[in-house]
């Protein structure tokens, strides 16, 4: 009857490893004409969401465009420009359009369309005209957003206008730096520096555009060579038929698209982003509730390989934990995404790469608490039932693991809320749950603190009715 | 007395690490015995009785109850654990279920009885220990000397043939001892076999069909109460009851 217990437990086991291979297999079926392609979630005017939560921009629109003159279909999904990058790279996005300059050192990895817009960096300051040339720089902070040209201009002249660069994934937080005073400039792509000082940043531009770059489309280096042809194509034909100018006047011309909602409320705010927000709540409830369920699965089953008389299983459990605890949840969190697709090939899409982090992060202090709970239960009362005949699995299940369970409830309902917190990190992946809309939306609307409330607000929100049903199904339990 | 036996202990020899708790012990009780085991602390009393339901694995010799050799890898243990009761120190009720659930879990779990019959053996076997009363009770409002008689009646409940009982009153208050050792008297009565570890004389004088000193991991002396108690041969348990009698 033992064997009887470690048999369900491993079937379980099983189970959950079907799980993950089935998410790490998952190969969405391709369709033949829809490409995934990647963008930037803020990075306007190449990429944005307006208003009514809907991707806008240079980048966008030429797309969109370039794909119904040359008859396929694409999917322009937005992330951080890390991991749009990175996801090519690794292959679970077939293109990246996000304002990307072509340089040498992409080229070794990407093969670039013809160059669809031309940019420069450029250097800009507070308006109060204190540091107005780079050689003002010296000793100062200056910042820049990883990964952009800003910030390799920024590294080839540091040394010689001895300055410290410091980096920020989203262009708010850099301009927010240099606006605090905490950085004296940052460096920016002319077009979005324009841009977003016509928002209403207050920021100036003070250098003219340098070290000019071409901005391409790209591919992972060898693959969707279809697909990097038919931009071209595109490309071409839109430049032909005027639609390209449309476009990029639409965008910097003199009037621009910009954001013209001028209620800038706490009441105004919640209105124009209802949607964005509701979806990004929602997003983040599904993922909370996905994640806690497979965390659970995934801890009880570790946690009781820890506890069953089988010294193999209690070295699994105790490796697991250990492996899972000790990782940082962005860490695992990227290293699913990006790092097993590069090796092995295949996508996953973000919300399983996502549920699977957690499950593994949250499931590994489950587990510890699971083993804890059911070690903290005095070893009479298992002699006690053993002594009566009582198998081990009867045993645990009729008299130690009841007990256990009150001991380990504090602990689930501590989990969960935590739980729900971390969600907010998969944001790094590009899953659009809550965090991941603040920034979007301050990316157009650059009301930094506003929003950011409203966010911990709702965030506090639900965490409260999670405590409140927590509580109210351990009463139930309790009786 | 009857002469079959029932328990038949050979050479038992356990070791914890470099501590060699038994060396080497031989024992046989026959049915309908009762053996009072005495000696000192830490003298291997509760390891012994341990190694009986494998609670305690051997490190050699042999354990035969029933004919069954319970160090035999093909002996179910669960099932030779069904035929010997065992009464700890503390108790060991299950927390989590009522006075009736305790006495109940074994015979419908490894389904000797429907749930039916199952509570009415309970009503019988906590009537005997004159707790019917407290059939729907938890566990936690009664008093040590209620909870040990339960923790008897949970024993019988799986009709075991031999019952181990490892110092039963030595957690009680004193007023509450004497109605545990009135349940294990009738229980002597009515002939079940029982080995008894206590520090208890007045019951060991009284019921005890046979006395056995153990000291340092081996039995010394063994004998009728009157022998062992008025007669004493071994030096060491001259000592032993000079202690335990004259406190
Ligand atoms: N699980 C164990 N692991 C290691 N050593 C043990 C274990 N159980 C008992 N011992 C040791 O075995 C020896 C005998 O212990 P045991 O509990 O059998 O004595 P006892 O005669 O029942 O004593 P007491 O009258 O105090 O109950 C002691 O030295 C004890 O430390
Ligand atoms: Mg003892």
């Amino acid at each position: 009857m033992k064997r009887h217990f470690v048999s369900v437990v491993s079937g379980l086991a099983v189970l959950i490893a079907m799980f993950v291979t089935f998410g790490l297999g998952a190969t969405p079926a391709k369709a033949t004409t829809t490409y995934q392609v990647a963008t930037d979630s803020t990075f306007p005017p190449f990429e944005f969401a307006n208003s009514h939560n809907k991707y806008v921009g240079i980048d966008i629109d030429l797309l969109h465009a370039i794909a119904k003159d040359q008859g396929f279909k694409v999917n322009i999904k937005p992330t951080s420009f890390n991991s749009a990058i990175q996801s090519v790279q690794s292959g679970q996005m077939d293109g990246v359009i996000a304002g990307m300059s072509i340089t040498k050192e992409r080229e070794a990895t990407f093969d670039f369309s013809k160059p669809y817009f031309m940019s420069g960096v450029v250097m800009a300051a507070k308006p109060n005209g204190k540091i107005t040339k780079l050689s003002q720089l010296r000793g100062k902070r200056v910042a820049v957003k990883t990964g952009t040209s800003g910030a390799q201009y920024a590294q080839s002249i540091h040394k010689e206008y001895g300055f410290k660069i410091v980096t920020f994934d989203e262009s708010n937080d850099m301009y927010q730096d240099v606006l605090t005073g905490n950085s004296a400039a940052c460096f920016e792509d002319s077009p979005v520096m324009r841009y977003a000082v016509r928002q209403g940043t207050k920021l100036k531009i003070y250098t003219k555009p340098t070290l000019n770059g071409p901005y391409g489309f790209a591919v992972k280096k060898g693959h969707n060579q279809k697909l990097l042809r038919m931009f071209n194509n595109g490309l071409a034909d839109l430049k032909s038929n005027g639609e390209y100018a449309r476009i990029t006047r639409h965008y910097l011309g003199a009037k621009g698209s910009s954001d013209t909602t001028s209620d800038r409320t706490f009441l105004g705010l919640l209105k124009q982003n209802k949607g964005a927000l509701l979806s990004g709540f929602e997003q983040t409830v599904w993922l909370t509730v996905v994640a806690i369920f497979f965390a659970t699965l995934f801890g009880v089953i570790v946690g009781l390989l820890g506890v069953v008389p089988n010294k193999f299983f209690n070295g699994l459990s105790t490796t697991l934990i250990y492996i899972f605890r000790g990782l940082p949840l962005l860490v695992l969190a990227l290293f699913i995404y990006t790092g097993i697709p590069s090796l092995t090939g295949s996508k996953i899409p973000a919300f399983v790469a996502g549920t699977i982090t957690l499950m593994f992060n949250e499931g590994a202090y489950i587990a510890a608490f699971v083993k804890g709970g059911i070690n903290a239960v005095d070893d009479g009362q298992m002699e006690a039932a053993r002594s009566l005949g009582l198998p081990f699995g009867k045993a645990m299940r009729r008299v130690i693991l009841p007990q256990g369970i009150r001991i380990m409830i504090p602990s689930f309902i501590n989990q969960f809320i935590i739980t729900l917190k971390d969600t907010s990190i998969l944001s790094i992946i590009g899953i659009i749950e809550l965090t991941q809309t603040g920034k979007i939306i301050i990316a157009r609307n650059l009301e930094g603190f506003k929003v950011w409330t409203i966010i911990a607000i709702i965030y506090l929100i639900v965490i409260t009715l999670l405590t409140w049903l927590s509580n109210w199904v351990e009463r139930r339990i309790r009786l | 007395m009857n002469t079959k036996i029932k328990v038949r202990v050979s050479n038992l020899v356990k070791n914890f690490g470099d501590n060699k708790v038994l060396k080497g012990i031989n024992m046989e009780v026959h049915d309908n015995e009762v053996v009072v085991v005495i000696g000192p602390s830490g003298s291997g009393k509760s390891t012994f009785l341990r190694n009986l339901n494998r609670l305690e694995a051997p490190t050699s010799g042999s354990i035969v109850i029933d004919d069954m050799d319970i160090a035999d890898p093909k002996t179910d243990i669960n099932k030779v654990r069904e035929n010997i009761g065992m009464v700890f120190q503390h108790f060991n009720l299950f927390s989590n279920l009522s006075v009736s659930e305790n006495v109940m879990l074994a015979p419908v779990e490894l389904k000797k009885r429907t749930k039916t019959e199952a509570a009415k053996q309970a009503h019988d076997l906590l009537n005997m220990v004159g707790l019917d009363s407290k059939f729907n009770a938890t566990v936690q409002s009664l008093s040590g000397g209620q909870q040990q008689r339960v923790a008897i009646a949970r024993a019988l409940a799986m009709n075991p043939n031999v019952m181990l009982f490892d110092e039963p009153t030595s957690a009680l208050d004193p007023e509450m001892v004497g109605d545990v050792l009135a349940v294990m008297k009738q229980l002597a009565k009515q002939g079940m076999t029982m080995i008894v570890v206590t520090h208890e004389m007045g019951f060991a004088k009284e019921v005890a069909d046979r006395v056995v000193f153990v000291d340092d991991g081996n039995i010394q002396e063994q004998g009728t109460p009157d022998e062992m108690f008025n007669h004493p041969q071994n030096p060491h348990l001259q000592d032993f009851l000079d202690k335990v009698l004259n406190v």
